[in-house]
């Protein structure tokens, strides 16, 4: 029970991290909180969706379509939204990203309706470890997650786009002033966290074989929550608060009471932040 | 000043025009209608609001009420106990609204309750099954049945019927939830099974696999899901992949919908539920609604909240039919309405202005609702 507990609380978790990674990109580089990104996932999985309840087609397409997706909805509203709000402060940008969450929604709902969507089931096969039910399905999306961290991990380090966001994230003028092209860096951040988040958008379609409208709001608060949790701008720091949240609820269920899921797993957040204000693995130095 | 005077004849002129070419002798009759039609629960409201256009046009066609026509007035409460208390209040002030309907959930409804007792204004509820919510204003009426009916007919389904012996429970914590849960267990207690574990969730959860985890610990034969269709798709699912089948799945009728069978797929094979309202119900009045419904719903069938959406705005236009548009006249007829047959079933008033119904034993059955003996 303890072992099956932990396996869905992993798998929820990596499932948090997704969203987590993209605003610990958005915050590292752009110095904003976005809080538009639980809307992103949802755009993400409503391309599932399409691709696989509508056309038929296999999920790594979905998966790619939706990347692809999110890529061009984070170059857009990078461009449109937030490049012209560049000089006037904190604020406007993070009440355009409230506007744009509920435009997003909204639109969902108003042209495709409210209503929960199937999405077909995949690897349901389960594997039995040690008294634990195990899907293949769970270890696939956990697979595909790790995959993503990865290659997110060898773009940042290995290239030279990469190195610029690591550069403008530490310091933003001094950057430009190096002839960093802080335009295109955040323009590839912003892009590179609505990837994240619609890849993260179809595998929740299909782990739950659900798609809805209103599947963003949770899920972008899980994912800024870990978010913070791990430290704000530590990559590893959210994937670890996101799969420390994961597992503190699904054992909260079983121990407690299945109402005290978030209570427990916020509370957890707020004792970690009392002691370690900068988060799990946050320093004052930011790292992307 | 002059070019006033014109605009007012002209706009004179073409209400008299409009009002003679489609035979309207009087100003419309307003009903207000306190509806999620937007948020969470958009889904039900937008259901509801297609079902009543319907019944509206079918009621005009006919030329109205006493020759004025009948509209709805309709807000947006997303279900949200303070959108619904605020739309009472401008209900409640405009002289125009001669009655009201709505809103969807019993907490919504109750929030907006006292708004209405104190104003003097009907609140019908299509939906609301909370057996506190009708008793406690005497402007209150709700047509769908109480969960402390319901529950035991469930319940009865569940051990006396099935025979099932320990029963797990998993329910929404919101007021229908709690009411739902409350009246199956009392009466699941009374029938002599054992409740090994009753757990609940809230609005918005999407994963249940760490409480259905949980709940296999307690190894029931059978389990309650106190729940929306929508939730209770999900919960199919994940309780598939948990590998969990040797348990039998029970729920109100608030799971009935074509919905479910869309999205729970092979999971809600063999789930049990009971419902007023029937799909293959042969009677032509029923197949003409289903007919009208799906040609505006993309082919779907309707389900029951839209069936009972239906019902509420055609009991609510006979009793202005009979009662005329003072506010207090149309409660005190609406109380004394007794026999309405409508696509739900024949019903009529308790002296708490609630409904008792009759209940059918319903299960999905080849991944299609099946019809048992009662």
């Amino acid at each position: 029970m303890l072992l099956q507990q932990i396996v869905n609380g992993l798998t929820q978790g990596s499932l948090y991290a997704l969203v987590a990674i993209g605003f610990v990109i958005v915050f590292g580089t752009m110095n904003l909180v976005t809080f538009a990104h639980g809307e992103v996932y949802m755009l993400g999985a409503f391309v599932g969706y399409f691709v696989m309840s509508v056309w038929g087609l296999p999920w790594p397409l979905a998966l790619a379509l939706a990347m692809a997706a999110g890529w061009i909805l984070g170059v857009l509203t990078e461009k449109l939204a937030f490049r012209p709000m560049r000089t006037v402060g904190h604020m406007p940008p993070l009440l355009i990203t409230i506007g744009l969450s509920i435009i997003m929604k909204e639109a969902v709902m108003v042209t495709l309706g409210a209503e929960n969507r199937p999405v077909p089931s995949i690897y349901e096969q389960t594997v039995q470890l040690g008294g634990a039910q195990i899907s293949l399905l769970q270890i696939v999306i956990l697979g595909i997650v790790v995959l993503l961290i990865v290659g997110l991990q060898l773009f940042i380090q290995g290239t030279k786009i990469g190195r610029a966001m690591r550069a403008t994230a530490q310091d933003y003028e001094a950057a430009c002033a190096m002839g960093v092209n802080a335009d295109r860096v955040f323009n590839i951040a912003f892009a590179l966290a609505s990837l994240l988040g619609g890849a993260g958008g179809v595998l929740v379609g299909i782990y739950y074989n659900a798609v809805s409208a209103t599947m963003g709001g949770m899920a972008g608060l899980k994912g800024f929550a870990a978010c913070i949790f791990g430290g704000l701008t530590s990559i590893p720091g959210a994937i670890l608060g996101a799969l420390i949240i994961g597992v503190t609820e699904n054992l909260t269920v079983q121990y407690l009471a299945s109402g005290y899921r978030d209570i427990i797993g916020f509370l957890v957040m707020v004792v970690v932040l009392i002691v370690r204000p900068q988060g799990l693995l946050g320093s004052k130095m930011r790292v992307v | 000043m002059k070019s006033r005077i014109v605009w007012t004849l002209a706009a004179a002129c073409v209400l008299v025009v409009a009002c003679t070419s489609l035979g309207w002798t009087g100003e419309p009759i307003s009903v207000g209608l306190s509806a999620p039609l937007t948020g969470n629960y958009s889904e039900y409201g937008t259901n509801w609001k297609k079902a009543m256009d319907i019944a509206v046009e079918k009621i005009n066609a006919k030329g109205g009420i006493k020759g004025r026509p009948l509209q709805i007035v309709a807000e947006d409460s997303k279900s949200d106990p303070k959108d619904s208390a605020q739309i009472a209040q401008k209900f409640t002030s405009d002289p125009k609204i001669v009655a009201t309907l709505g809103d969807f959930t019993s907490t919504a409804c109750m929030a907006a309750q006292p708004i209405y007792d104190r104003a003097g204004l009907v609140q019908l509820s299509p939906t609301a099954s909370h057996p506190e919510f009708a008793p406690k204003s005497q402007w209150s009426f709700g047509i769908i049945g109480t969960q402390a009916e319901e529950g035991a007919f469930m319940a009865d389904y569940t051990v006396k019927r099935d025979g099932k012996k320990k029963v797990a429970v998993l329910y929404i914590n919101n007021d229908w939830g709690i009411a739902a849960q409350q009246h199956y267990i009392k009466r699941a207690k009374e029938d002599g099974a054992e409740i090994v574990a009753v757990e609940n969730y809230f609005d918005r959860d999407k994963d249940f696999t760490g409480v259905l985890t949980k709940l296999r610990g307690s190894k029931p034969d059978a389990l309650y899901i106190a729940t929306m269709y929508n939730d209770g798709a999900l919960m199919s699912k994940q309780r598939e992949k948990l590998g969990w089948a040797d348990v039998a799945v029970f729920g109100p009728g608030s799971l009935y919908s074509p919905k479910l069978l869309e999205l729970g797929g092979s999971s809600v094979e063999g789930l049990r539920t009971s419902s007023i309202f029937m799909i293959t119900d042969p009677r032509p009045e029923v197949q003409e609604f289903i007919k009208a419904f799906k040609a505006r719903n993309n082919g779907v069938d309707p389900n029951m909240f839209a069936a009972i959406a239906y019902d509420a705005i055609t009991i609510m236009a006979n009793t202005i039919e009979k009662a005329g548009t003072d506010r207090k006249a149309i409660r005190d007829e609406l109380a004394k309405m007794q026999n309405f047959v409508g696509m739900t079933g024949k019903f009529g008033f308790t002296e708490r202005r609630d409904v008792k119904r009759d209940y059918h034993y319903l299960v999905v059955k080849n991944g299609a609702w099946a019809l048992l003996d009662r």
